[in-house]
């Protein structure tokens, strides 16, 4: 693959959890490439490092060894400010509990991720107004989070997490909390509206409904990519497999 | 991001009532604690500054504080009137003597006598009658609180309120005869003893036979004669004490709070106030933090700075400590004002203000400092977790 | 959205709540008004005393020479007199019935010598005649002896009852002076300042703590100042001094010193109380003043200063 087209760059990334008493060893070793344009998942049993991959992809974690690159950049070895920078103008999150903050109303939460990146508060709202309309829910701009459905929520969510056009978008478990239908809305909407060439989508879920929507799956276990297959394409192997469950080890 | 932070804040509603009741609980505290303190150690002082016109009172080296007379000889009036810079120098009695009431029953009484001529040092508010109807033969005029209570009339009915002194209501001083002349309001003092103003030779009449009667000799300076230069001549050329008014209230002032408990009661419940209103404020806000750790793990994640983070909560603390020191001064003023006509002292000095002001921002800014702290090492990757 | 607004708008409003509490309770207390302006010191440096007003004169208690009942009052309160003037009479109803008696004796006398005179005409005659027979034997030489012996005896008998003519004229005179001394006289021009006494009263004779009459001269009035002991040594008689009346001290007049007292006397009380003792010991100056200028009485307080030497408030003189 053209390494320019890349969005990840991941190459044998280890991080191990220190819980004072025991080490827990979340990720032993991960290689993984996303491209450009293409809606990645991660799928594995509970505690196998999905999450702790992505946050090392999306810059909130610091690995302990290994490389990892985000369009081009090393984040390990990037300032702090740089970092926070690079996570505003460049990631947008969509997450299992939403995250949404329960005081704002719809619009307001939609616009923080331009308030981050210094955004005038009318223009940001303003444009707020636009995507939750792009989402299907300009109606409900001004409405506060618990007047929302699930469904709803995530719907802006994901606005939130598209409104200041990131190149990549991470996803943790956005349809486990809804039922089939609105997950598939939900799977439906982020394809049309989020997925397009310049942009790379992460999706960690356990959820097999969706996994039709995927252009690859990455299957992890205990700490590796088991196993990363194409949907429709051909499988191909991405590592060794062992044992499924998290290694913990005493120091 | 301000309003954000703002909205966060006002978003909870019960978490964000419970700050501000916990640092109105304090501010009140500390405000209205210190200002019955100060009301009360204001009282000690209250006969001197009630007599606004002198600048310096002249008495005995040993006096100690504004009650403890130790007379001097009548001559002295005129030997401090004959040093340089006084413009004028008045004799005053005070004393406590004893007032023999309708019923026959005793109360001592702060008896003060004031110049026969000039009736300088008189009280501050005449209620009825005027201050010149002391000229009258017997007169005496009797604070308002003294006349309504303790030198009332007992009731026709037992167990009512006494019936108040009238002007033309006589009273027995010392067996001497004494017709109220006039009802003055006057700041009540310590001991809240009724005070009879009366004048000096008449106060000498009243008072038991001593050598030695003048009180204080109240003095004023020529103008623009340097206070501190004049009490320092007035004490070589007389070897009197002289105090200027400030410095006698101080001296009193001193006395009180060296010789009584006051101070190291109302310093524990002020101090009780602040550990307890930083202790509900600081827990509060703290708690409030810890359970918006997620929205701010969300907003770092999102990219958002340690330093905005700070500024946010920093606003919040303000925001709140402001709230709340605006309500707990307001009903410290509220509770003043209810109390304005009864026996409590209280007295509200803008220093106080500043005072609660600065009690109230240290237990934001502690609030905020172990919040800030847990937010700055706050792992953004929480927000990831169920 | 309410409890967004309500809590700062009720914070703000109890801050300004405070903020009025403060300015409001803290205002100064009122100065009490001064009844009558205080006299002030016209010099930087002086000496304060009070002073009393006196007659010129000094005042002057009448006694009366005899004690007796009063029977009239010839004058009252603020008459002026005249040197001489009688001021009240005491009962003389006595006096006047002894007068009578001396009166009677004095004519009684008065007749003794007629008699006298009549008797040695007598025996002059008869004796004359005794002479003026030359022939010796026509009378008897005792008979001429007893003739003459009895105009001797009659002139001499002439002589005593004009000697107690004499006398009842000198007792006369007494009792006439002392019904003179029943009736007080003025002993000076002076004014009439007080009057202790009334017909039917008993004034004695002597020296007495109420004077029956004080009687002063009321157009030269002067002030006796009480200056401190311990002031005394400050004191120059010829310095300025001013004197201000109580009560109001727009009324003053510049002092004439007259003399000074040079013994220290106890401080006497100035306000009448007999209960005020007080040791010190005062130096008595006296000055004079124009009346004019000073609506006072006599016996009024004034507020006196007194220039002195500005020894720069350290109370030693400058050596």
């Amino acid at each position: 693959m053209n390494p320019s087209s890349l969005a990840v760059h991941c190459q044998n990334v280890v991080k191990i959890y220190d819980t004072g008493d025991q080490k827990v060893t979340a990720l032993n070793g991960v290689n993984l490439d996303i491209a450009l344009g293409e809606l990645m998942m991660l799928v594995g049993p509970s505690g196998c490092g999905k999450t702790t991959l992505i946050s090392v992809i999306a810059g909130i974690l610091d690995q302990d060894s290994g490389y990892c690159e985000v369009f081009g950049e090393d984040l390990l070895n990037m300032s702090n400010q740089h970092k926070l920078n690079f996570r505003a103008r460049n990631i947008g999150f969509v997450f299992q509990a939403f995250n949404l903050l329960p005081a704002l109303s719809a619009a307001e939460n939609v616009s923080v991720p331009l308030i981050i990146n210094g955004m005038k508060r009318n223009d940001a709202e303003r444009k707020a107004v636009a995507v939750l309309e792009q989402v299907g829910l300009g109606a409900r701009a001004t409405a506060l989070p618990s007047e929302l459905s699930g469904g709803q929520q995530q719907r802006v969510a994901i606005a939130r997490a598209l409104i200041h056009s990131p190149r990549l978008i991470v996803c943790d478990e956005p349809t486990s909390a809804l039922d089939h239908e609105t997950g598939h809305n939900v799977m439906t909407l982020l394809k049309d509206v989020a997925l397009h060439n310049d942009r790379a989508l992460v999706i960690v879920t356990h959820d097999a409904r969706i996994f039709d929507f995927a252009d690859r799956i990455a299957e992890m276990d205990d700490g590796h990519i088991v196993e990363v297959k194409g949907v429709g394409v051909q499988a191909s192997p991405a590592s060794t497999s062992k044992a499924c469950t998290p290694v913990a080890a005493k120091p | 991001m301000n309003h954000i932070a703002i909205k966060m804040l006002m978003g909870d509603r019960g978490k964000y009532l419970g700050i501000v009741m916990g640092l109105t609980f304090a501010s009140l505290i500390m405000t209205q604690q210190p200002a019955i303190f100060l009301g009360l150690m204001s009282r000690s002082y209250s006969f001197i500054s009630d007599v606004g016109l002198p600048d310096i009172w002249v008495m005995d080296e040993k006096v100690q504080f504004v009650d403890d007379i130790k007379p001097l000889q009548d001559t002295e009036l005129y030997r401090v009137r004959g040093v340089s810079g006084v413009e004028w120098a008045m004799p005053m009695y005070k004393g406590l003597l004893k007032a023999r009431l309708a019923d026959g029953t005793f109360q001592t009484c702060n008896v003060v006598g004031l110049d026969d001529a000039t009736l300088i040092g008189g009280p501050p508010v005449m209620l009825e009658g005027r201050l010149e109807d002391l000229r009258r033969s017997d007169g005496v005029i009797v604070d308002i609180d003294g006349a309504r209570d303790k030198l009332g009339k007992p009731s026709p009915m037992s167990g009512g309120k006494p019936i108040a002194l009238k002007v033309g209501d006589s009273l027995e001083l010392n067996d001497r005869r004494a017709i109220v002349v006039g009802i003055a309001k006057v700041t009540r003092t310590f001991q809240s003893q009724p005070v009879v103003y009366t004048t000096y030779s008449r106060a000498k009449n009243y008072a038991p036979k001593e050598r030695k009667l003048l009180s204080f000799v109240l003095v004023k300076a020529k103008p623009g004669q340097d206070l501190a230069e004049l009490t320092r001549r007035i004490r070589a050329t007389t070897g009197l004490a002289a105090y200027t008014r400030e410095e006698f209230m101080s001296l009193t002032y001193e006395y009180f709070m060296r010789n009584t408990g006051i101070p190291i009661n109302f310093g524990i419940s002020v101090l009780l106030g602040f550990i307890v209103g930083a202790a509900i404020a600081g827990q509060t806000f703290y708690n409030f933090t810890l359970e918006n750790l997620r929205q701010f793990g969300v907003l770092k994640a999102m990219g958002t700075s340690n330093w905005t983070l700070l500024r946010m909560i920093l606003l919040q603390a303000v925001l709140v400590g402001t709230i709340g020191y605006g309500l707990g001064v307001g009903l410290t003023a509220l509770f003043g004002y209810s109390m304005r006509h009864t026996i409590l002292a209280f007295k509200f000095p803008w220093q106080l203000l500043l005072f609660s002001g600065a009690g109230v921002s240290l237990i934001c800014v502690f609030a905020a400092l172990i919040s800030i702290l847990k937010v700055i090492r706050l792992e953004p990757a929480i927000v990831f977790k169920g | 959205m309410q409890v967004k607004y309500t809590l700062p708008i009720l914070a703000a409003a109890g801050f300004l709540f405070a903020a009025y509490t403060v300015i409001n309770s803290n205002k100064p207390i009122p100065v009490a008004p001064v009844v009558a302006p205080p006299a002030s010191a016209p010099f930087t440096s002086f000496i304060a005393g009070s002073g009393i007003v006196e007659a010129k004169s000094q005042n002057i208690a009448i006694g009366t020479p005899l004690s007796g009942i009063v029977k009239t009052v010839a004058i009252k309160v603020g008459d002026k007199v005249k040197v001489g003037a009688p001021l009240f009479y005491l009962d003389d109803r006595d006096t006047r019935a002894e007068l009578a008696v001396k009166r009677a004796d004095l004519a009684k006398a008065r007749a003794g010598v007629n008699e006298a005179k009549a008797s040695v005409r007598d025996t002059q005659s008869l004796s004359a005649l005794a002479e003026a027979i030359t022939d010796r034997r026509a009378i008897s030489s005792e008979e001429l002896l007893r003739r003459r012996n009895a105009l001797l005896i009659n002139t001499t008998k002439l002589g005593s009852a004009e000697a107690l003519v004499q006398q009842a004229e000198a007792a006369l005179t007494t009792t006439q002076t002392t019904l003179a001394r029943l009736v007080v006289q003025a002993p000076i021009n002076g004014e009439v300042l007080q009057v202790n006494i009334r017909p039917g009263e008993f004034a004695q004779a002597g020296a007495l703590n109420t004077p029956l009459l004080v009687l002063g001269n009321m157009e030269q009035l002067h002030v006796r100042v009480d200056i401190d002991e311990n002031d005394a040594w400050r004191f120059d008689q010829n310095s300025k001094a001013v004197a201000f009346l109580r009560g109001n001290p727009n009324f003053k007049t510049d002092l004439i010193p007259a003399y000074v007292e040079p013994y220290v006397v106890p401080k006497k009380s100035l306000t009448g109380d007999s209960s005020e003792q007080v040791d010190t010991r005062v130096l008595q100056a006296l000055y004079s003043f124009d009346r004019n200028q000073l609506p006072v009485y006599v016996g009024q307080q004034l507020d006196v200063f007194i220039e002195a030497r500005d020894y720069s408030g350290d109370g030693r003189p400058p050596l």
